[in-house]
């Protein structure tokens, strides 16, 4: 839902700035329009301007433009937001007009392009146009092409949309913090033929990596790499809307990565190919099938595919600690560890504690109390019970029945008969195991005693 | 001993009527005791020479879990030190009934022959000396038993302090050595935990042995704080006069809550003032000295103020209790100096009551600020950092929940609850010692007492 308010009658941290704007002429900007719901808003045609096919912002929007003699004017207004993570989570972060990441801007190539941006963070700020043909001076690069944006002012970029394909913008001031706070949003340049490279559904989010203590909702801005919240456009599994297509759909899916490390993404059931980068449209004979490829840092990947397998599908980042949420990564492993009589002793001092790690991560189901603000760190339910993930993880719903164009989730899809696993009830036979660990190149010296070590799985015997 | 023979029978027979009225009186002087210890320790004491019916009381009170004032009531019931106290009041009275009384009359008779001459003498000796001086004696003697009552009263009240200051150390030290085997327990789980990780492959040498030795220093503590129970329990069954040993008596469990309300400085300073033995003394000590310069000035032959007792000790042998009086006959000195000396002695005892009395303002003053301090501490404990250190033990948990935390950060943690819990326990002593300290610095004779 876009809520419009005229952004310079806003009380609030801009006052001194707003009266200093609005002497210059309040009617000469277009209205900051704010969004506050995190769910996928699906795109309605452009309604002005160069026809193109729009994008689809996973649990995002695309930012409404006016034409202004010839001239597309979009105005961002970087401001603090309450980013609702997943149901249950909602994070402290800068973004642009109401969400982290910020609006979709999406141009037609050869667009003449106004942006406004004002700024309503406590510091200064600017945006790069990442991947952008532009004059050096609208690259957003502070101290190095431009001043900063101070708080409570309003700068505007202008530049020709030159290059057709997939791009982003971010801050290029106090970029460390103000990306950690989840400033980042997508660009789109559709090309001039809308015929080119048409697909039926064109879905594009940012993937970008907070730390956020359990308990608390604000990111540590300095942490590097060890975060625990790993995200699709600043939304956590189950948080992520499913990507709903129909059976025999063309379907782009383009990703941009904004965190400081790289991400295997991975689509179950079909085989995709890498049909652009920032760079550009990669040529057809240079694709290679693929079902998962690697975004590196600061990187934009589009990936192509017929839709073609009915199901749901998984489509996540195959780092695994990435499709967890907050977890302790100092935790020692209890597997196997047997907590007879210990767990009594440790009952009497923490009346709470339950045994859980001894069988391995799962947690069974079990429903304890959490800090407040904190996901469960594998979580999620599908028709089958707990899907045991988290972070950077969505379904692909294939659908013959489908409409075109709706983007509406078709609930769980029902498998015809026959067409499930199943459980096997027949005769086990003992398999044949392996009594010559090592080999032969490097011959253990001592007898391999591992085996006393391995504990069988025993049912659930002897747990609390 | 000075003697004169007296050869008048009829006089004689006067002195022996006056001798006659001395005796014992028949509470012994405890009941004076009694009333200025009850007064002072806020429960009534009755101390008698049979005091079977006190004992019997008190091991009423022995076989329930023993209350602070309870405490107070078995110790002044048992308590040896305290009877021997008492003893010494038999010993001052039985002076006074003695300095009552003459010597009895002496009757001699000698035969000596020197040569051919025979002599006989017959002799009726009679204690003029003591008579002239027995009023004078009998008022020494007097000061003597009341002073005796005010020690016999002393070493009760400190008596009742510091059975209360060992009672609240005792319920403390056991508290301590009961949260210490929790603290043991949790480190006993993380030990027997490691190990098992390390059966299992989960665990390195390296972190097991830190878990263990950090279980085997707990169980040390452990030991040292069972140590100290036991310390402070013989310490208290000490001063209770009973034995510590099984049946002796039984602790409660926690100490005394905190009070709701304190008391307030002005109150304590002037209750003190009313109330403290050694200011009572001070001043009987002014009052005695005036009244011995009335008489120094009346009959400037009797010099009192050396009559003053014999309190003289050398090592190793027992104290000489006693006392001396000394009669002048006012031939070369009519008393003069002895007035200016008197007159003298008068203003020292009153600047040495206005001492006493300044010094016992400033040690009310300083345990009542001891008082509220400790207080303060306690409160600050119970009320902020106990529920804290809770809330963070929840918290942990909570994150234990989502795996977040391991089970170790949970003993860890329990550990520090433990640990403060016990702070805890001990700031609620030291403030129960610190009332316990108002309470001597405002009856007994000081802090220091």
């Amino acid at each position: 839902m876009f809520t419009r308010r005229h952004f310079f009658k806003s009380a609030g941290a801009a006052a001194v700035s707003a009266a200093a704007v609005s002497r210059v002429g309040a009617a000469s900007l277009p209205e900051a329009v704010v969004q506050t719901d995190a769910r996928t808003q699906p795109p309605p045609a452009p309604g002005n301007g160069r026809h193109f096919n729009p994008v689809v912002t996973l649990n995002g929007w695309s930012l409404p433009w006016r034409m202004n003699r010839g001239v597309k004017e979009f105005h961002l207004v970087a401001e603090p937001v309450v980013r609702e993570l997943a149901p249950g989570m909602k994070a402290n972060l800068w973004g642009y007009n109401g969400q982290s990441p910020g609006p979709t801007i999406e141009v037609v190539e050869g667009d003449r392009v106004r942006i406004f941006v004002t700024n309503r963070l406590p510091e200064h700020t600017s945006i790069h146009w990442h991947g952008q043909r532009l004059p050096n001076g609208m690259d957003g690069i502070m101290g190095l092409t431009q001043p900063g944006i101070p708080p409570g002012k309003t700068f505007v970029y202008e530049f020709e949309a030159k290059r057709p394909g997939t791009f982003m913008y971010h801050p290029h001031a106090d970029e460390m913090v103000q990306m950690a706070m989840g400033m980042m949003g997508f660009w789109v340049t559709h090309p001039k033929d809308h015929r080119f490279m048409q697909v039926d559904r064109d879905f594009v989010f940012l993937l970008s990596g907070y730390d956020i203590e359990p308990g608390t909702a604000t990111p540590k801005v300095n942490t590097m790499l060890d975060f625990n919240l790993w995200t699709f456009n600043s939304r956590v599994f189950p948080g992520i809307d499913s990507m709903n297509v129909r059976q025999g759909d063309k379907v782009r899916v383009r990703v941009g990565n904004l965190t400081m490390t790289n991400h295997p993404i991975h689509l179950h059931g079909h085989e995709f190919t890498v049909t652009g980068t920032d760079g550009g449209w990669t040529p057809p004979a240079s694709r290679w099938p693929e079902v998962t490829t690697d975004i590196a840092v600061g990187q934009m990947r589009a990936v192509e595919f017929i839709a073609d397998a009915p199901g749901d599908w998984a489509f996540h980042c195959h780092k695994s600690h990435h499709t967890m949420n907050a977890m302790g990564h100092a935790v020692p492993t209890m597997i196997g560890v047997d907590h007879a009589g210990v767990a009594e002793k440790i009952n009497k001092l923490v009346p709470d504690y339950m045994v859980m790690g001894d069988k391995g991560g799962s947690m069974d189901g079990m429903e304890m109390p959490l800090p407040p603000n904190t996901l469960p760190m594998m979580t999620g339910d599908g028709p089958y019970g707990s899907v045991e993930m988290g972070g950077m993880f969505t379904v692909l719903k294939v659908r013959k029945e489908q409409k075109r164009g709706d983007y509406t989730d078709p609930g769980w899809y029902r498998h015809p008969a026959g067409t499930v696993a199943y459980e096997w009830t027949g005769e086990l036979a003992e398999p044949t195991r392996s009594s010559s660990a090592g080999g032969k190149l490097m011959p253990l010296k001592q007898g391999a005693d591992l085996n006393l070590n391995v504990r069988k799985p025993s049912g659930h015997t002897g747990h609390n | 001993m000075r003697t004169i023979h007296w050869r008048a029978p009829a006089a004689a027979c006067a002195v022996v009527l006056l001798a006659g009225c001395s005796t014992f009186s028949p509470d012994g002087g405890l009941d004076a005791v009694s009333s200025m210890t009850g007064a002072r320790i806020g429960q009534p004491v009755s101390f008698k020479r049979d005091d079977a019916a006190l004992r019997a009381a008190a091991d009423a009170v022995l076989k329930q879990p023993l209350s602070v004032q309870g405490a107070v009531q078995v110790a002044l019931a048992h308590n040896s030190g305290l009877k021997a106290a008492l003893a010494e009041l038999g010993i001052s009275e039985a002076d006074l009934v003695q300095a009552g009384r003459l010597r009895n009359p002496g009757f001699s008779f000698s035969r000596s022959r020197a040569g051919d001459e025979r002599e006989i003498e017959r002799a009726l000796s009679v204690d003029l000396i003591g008579l002239i001086t027995m009023p004078i004696r009998q008022r020494i003697e007097q000061r003597r038993f009341e002073r005796a009552q005010v020690t016999a009263a002393r070493s009760a009240v400190r008596l009742a302090h510091d059975t209360q200051k060992a009672y609240f150390e005792a319920l403390a030290a056991n508290e301590r050595a009961r949260y210490m085997e929790q603290a043991s327990q949790a480190t006993e789980a993380s030990a027997e935990l490691a190990r098992r990780m390390a059966r299992a492959g989960n665990w390195s040498a390296l972190d097991q042995a830190r878990e263990q030795a950090f279980h085997a220093e707990t169980l040390d503590g452990l030991d040292q704080a069972r140590l100290g129970a036991v310390a402070a329990r013989e310490t208290l069954a000490q001063l209770l006069g009973v034995t510590a040993g099984e049946g002796g008596f039984v602790l409660p469990e926690r100490l005394p809550a905190l009070p709701d309300t304190l008391r307030p400085l002005q109150n304590v300073e002037q209750e003190a003032l009313a109330s403290r033995l050694d200011i009572q003394a001070a001043k009987a000590d002014t009052a005695e000295t005036a009244r011995a310069l009335g008489l120094t000035r009346a009959t400037r032959l009797v010099n009192v103020l050396e009559a003053g007792y014999i309190n003289t000790s050398t090592s190793g042998e027992p104290r000489k209790n006693g006392y001396e009086v000394s009669l002048e006959l006012p031939l070369f000195d009519w008393g003069g100096a002895n007035t200016h000396r008197a007159e003298a002695r008068y203003m020292q005892s009153l600047h040495l009551a206005a001492d006493t009395a300044l010094r016992a303002r400033s040690e009310v003053r300083l345990s009542h600020a001891a008082y509220l301090g400790a207080y303060a501490r306690a409160r600050r404990y119970r009320d902020e950092i106990v529920p804290l250190r809770r809330q963070v033990s929840n918290e942990v948990l909570l994150r234990y929940n989502g795996m977040l935390a391991s089970v170790f950060e949970l003993l860890v943690d329990a550990r520090e609850q433990i640990a403060s819990v016990q702070a805890s326990i001990d700031a609620q002593r030291d403030f129960w010692i610190a009332e316990t300290a108002l309470q001597a610095a405002i009856h007994g004779s000081g802090s220091k007492e």
